[in-house]
């Protein structure tokens, strides 16, 4: 065997076992030696050479990188595990016919989603959908994406929410939660628009609150405007500034303007 | 994918032409000559108008005419003519005899010329994509675009142009076309150092195309944004163009500009590229429903297209009375019309508009409703449908969508009174869409007027004004001396 792929292996166990004890920063350490590592093959994506130990390296090489996806999560740093992401997903779309299916693609796959979903970058997440196969739309962890973002643009928050109770992975509770507080602070904007007020316990309720002052906490960080009296909290404010009717004098000026001016061109 | 197929044979308005004259060798030497005046010349139009001519001829190409074409255009025995010659399955000779005695005289003046090789390359290819020989048709056309890498002339533009979409096509009629992917880039790259826009142009749409054809939205945006952008310079390009860009724009939920790149790509399409017109108006028809919009009627009942808009009309319909059964029922029924068109994951997404027409047909009949009915109406099945409703209701109110309040307590929803649409600014912005599109169309009307490029002409003709005003000047001086003689 390659002496530069043994070595690889051992480290590599080696992370695995730190990262079995969850000694987050020791993997870490690991991980950033393997990564230095990894270039030294030249079967890796981008050159795909056909080397003897190819299809060896590139398997090694796409567990690496499923494992620093998973510890990105687990550290709760999202910029890594966009970065890793990356690095992973061409062993996931161009390696496809060299390599057996990795057991972890799917739950990755649908991790990313989530992470999409939670940094509200609604586009990406459309098209990243869009190279999936339907077989993989019917794994359990993307549709689990998928009816989420659903729910999501339909306002259906609660479904959201008892979404986090029946998560494909554990490593999905992460964005659950995340994806919560964003829920959060949706209905907030959105119970100012379609109540006149509320009561205290039901606004709770609401915003899934477990006691009234985490309540007078939040209204009093996020929505200063509201009011809060009588037992309710009572939204008035907040609607009066919105429906201000003026009319557009400005726009049409500038829209007559425009018209003269191309008029004029055609005469 | 059938539109290429059909757009092709947009390019052939000059059918009658053809089926005129004789016989299709005739045809081939006519053309090779025009070849070569316009190679000479450095008359890209006229090229251009070969490969018009060209495109009359292509169903009655035979594998006879062509071989002695090669015959005749080629020398016999050079490398090239004997590459063409065996992609052709070979037939009895008896023509070729008649033809050996014509191309003997003629081909020591005849093979020097670049473009007539590519033309010959050109031929060829198109024969054996018609044929159905697709592995030749690779082999042919990667010959064919390697020789074209060594060759910098402007008149050779329009020819690689369209070998450059038959190499794409006959890959992708085999299914490999992310092989090809590397080289369409270096293509491109090539034809950009060249400034041939025309290239650059039909290369950025076959690699669209070949983006597109593996869903990489991504990457086929990033390419689009960068590439340099000019002038375009076909009518058919450019409608490719659009519809790749419309669908790019789609699935990243710009769905403004998509439906406008979409209709804008369906209405300049030729009328005989019914097949693009069709993807085009699928397109176009799920963009708007995204939108909001309910597409008209007529939409649906274009001449061809009744049958292929089916679906899409019966889907348009379950939108628009807001009924989330039939609409599931629709997209079952149809599935897999909406798979083979890609169009799933888009369908997906309206689910969220067919409930947003419900709740708005709720809200205008109804001054007020109890949740639990909202619920039932919407026939929204989940585990707590009244909490379900009232979010859906709540957000629908804050996205202003409807105009109601809701009230916890009771658990209903109360509209308010529909508001004279007449005493908001709706008309007034209306009515300047209108008037800025009928304004927008005039410009590009005017815009559109193409004069020839006749440069070249305009400085004859002003040698000519010098001529004839020197000529003028003499006359003048003779006149004035007669004059004086007169004296």
């Amino acid at each position: 065997m390659d002496p530069k792929l043994t070595e690889v292996s051992q480290l590599f166990e080696r992370f695995k076992a730190a990262f079995i004890r969850k000694d987050f920063n020791t993997c870490e350490n690991f991980l950033s030696q393997l990564k230095v590592l990894l270039t030294g093959f030249r079967s890796l994506p981008p050159l795909f050479e056909d080397t003897p130990n190819a299809v060896h390296e590139l398997t090694l090489a796409r567990d690496i990188y499923e494992h620093a996806v998973v510890l990105s999560v687990k550290v709760e740093d999202q910029d890594a595990f966009e970065r890793d992401f990356f690095q992973l997903k061409p062993y996931y779309t161009d390696a496809r016919n060299r390599l057996p299916q990795s057991p972890q693609e799917y739950p990755i796959l649908g991790l990313n989603l989530l992470r999409l979903l939670v940094q509200n970058r609604i586009a990406e997440f459309h098209t990243e959908l869009e190279l999936l196969s339907s077989t993989a739309l019917e794994n359990p962890c993307i549709k689990h994406a998928v009816e989420l973002e659903q729910s999501f643009m339909e306002g259906a928050y609660n479904r959201v929410l008892s979404a986090r109770q029946t998560v494909p992975h554990e490593t999905y509770v992460y964005f659950m939660d995340l994806l919560a507080k964003t829920v959060r602070d949706e209905i907030a904007g959105c119970s100012e628009k379609a109540y006149d007020y509320l009561s205290i316990s039901n606004a709770r309720q609401m915003l899934l609150f477990t006691s009234d002052k985490e309540l007078l906490n939040y209204i009093e960080e996020e929505h200063p405007e509201w009011e809060i009296k009588d037992g309710s909290v009572y939204f008035q404010k907040a609607k009066e500034s919105a429906p201000c009717k003026e009319i557009p004098s400005l726009q049409l000026i500038n829209q007559t303007l425009s018209y003269a001016r191309e008029l004029e061109r055609i005469v | 994918m059938t539109q290429d197929v059909e757009m092709k044979e947009l390019q052939a308005p000059s059918n009658s032409v053809a089926s005129a004259s004789p016989s299709t060798f005739q045809h081939l030497k006519e053309i090779a000559s025009l070849i070569e005046t316009g190679a000479y010349a450095r008359e890209v139009r006229r090229i251009v108008r070969v490969v018009r001519l060209t495109m009359a001829l292509r169903r009655k190409l035979k594998a006879s005419v062509l071989s002695s074409f090669l015959n005749f255009a080629l020398a016999p025995g050079s490398d090239v003519h004997s590459r063409l010659s065996s992609y052709l399955p070979k037939e009895d000779d008896q023509d070729m005899d008649v033809d050996t005695a014509t191309s003997a005289t003629q081909t020591s003046t005849k093979h020097s010329l670049p473009e007539l090789e590519i033309y010959c390359y050109l031929l060829v290819l198109i024969f054996l994509i018609d044929q159905k020989r697709y592995n030749e048709a690779k082999a042919c056309a990667s010959a064919s675009i390697a020789r074209l890498k060594n060759l910098n002339r402007r008149t050779v533009d329009v020819l690689a142009s369209r070998l450059y979409f038959y190499y794409s096509l006959s890959y992708e009629l085999t299914g490999d076309l992310a092989e090809i992917r590397g080289n369409l880039l270096a293509l491109h790259r090539i034809a950009t150092l060249r400034h041939d826009e025309l290239g650059q142009e039909t290369l950025l749409n076959l690699l669209l195309r070949n983006y597109l054809h593996y869903n990489l939205y991504d990457q086929a945006e990033k390419l689009r944004s960068k590439a340099p952008r000019f002038e375009a310079h076909s009518n058919q390009q450019f409608c490719r163009y659009l519809f790749y860009l419309g669908k790019i724009r789609t699935i990243q939920l710009e769905y403004t500009d998509a439906k406008e790149s979409l209709l804008q790509a369906a209405r300049k399409a030729p009328v005989a590229a019914l097949g693009f017109r069709v993807q085009c108006n699928k397109w176009a028809v799920i963009v708007r429903l995204l939108l909001g919009e309910i597409p008209e009627r007529t939409v649906f009942m274009q001449k061809g297209m009744e049958k292929a808009l089916r679906p899409y009309f019966e889907l348009t319909n379950a939108v628009r009375i807001g009924d989330l059964e039939l609409f599931r029922s629709v997209a079952e029924k149809f599935s897999d019309t909406f798979n083979s068109d890609r169009t799933h994951n888009l369908i997906v997404r309206l689910r969220h508009n067919v409930i947003r027409t419900g709740l708005r047909n709720i809200s205008i009949s109804y001054s007020r409703i109890s949740l639990a009915d909202v619920a039932k109406k919407l026939r929204l099945d989940s585990a707590n449908p009244i909490a379900d409703a009232e979010s859906i209701v709540s957000k629908a109110i804050r996205d202003g969508a409807i105009d109601a309040t809701l009230d916890h307590a009771n658990g209903w929803m109360v509209s308010k009174e529909t508001g004279d649409i007449y005493s908001t600014n709706e008309p007034q912005t209306a009515f300047d869409t209108r008037i800025a599109f009928c304004l927008n169309l005039h410009n590009e009307a005017v815009r559109a007027l193409r004069f020839p490029p006749n440069s070249h002409k305009e400085k004859e003709s002003a040698e000519k004004r010098r001529e004839r005003q020197q000529q003028e000047q003499e006359l003048a001086k003779h006149i004035a001396e007669e004059d004086d003689d007169d004296f």
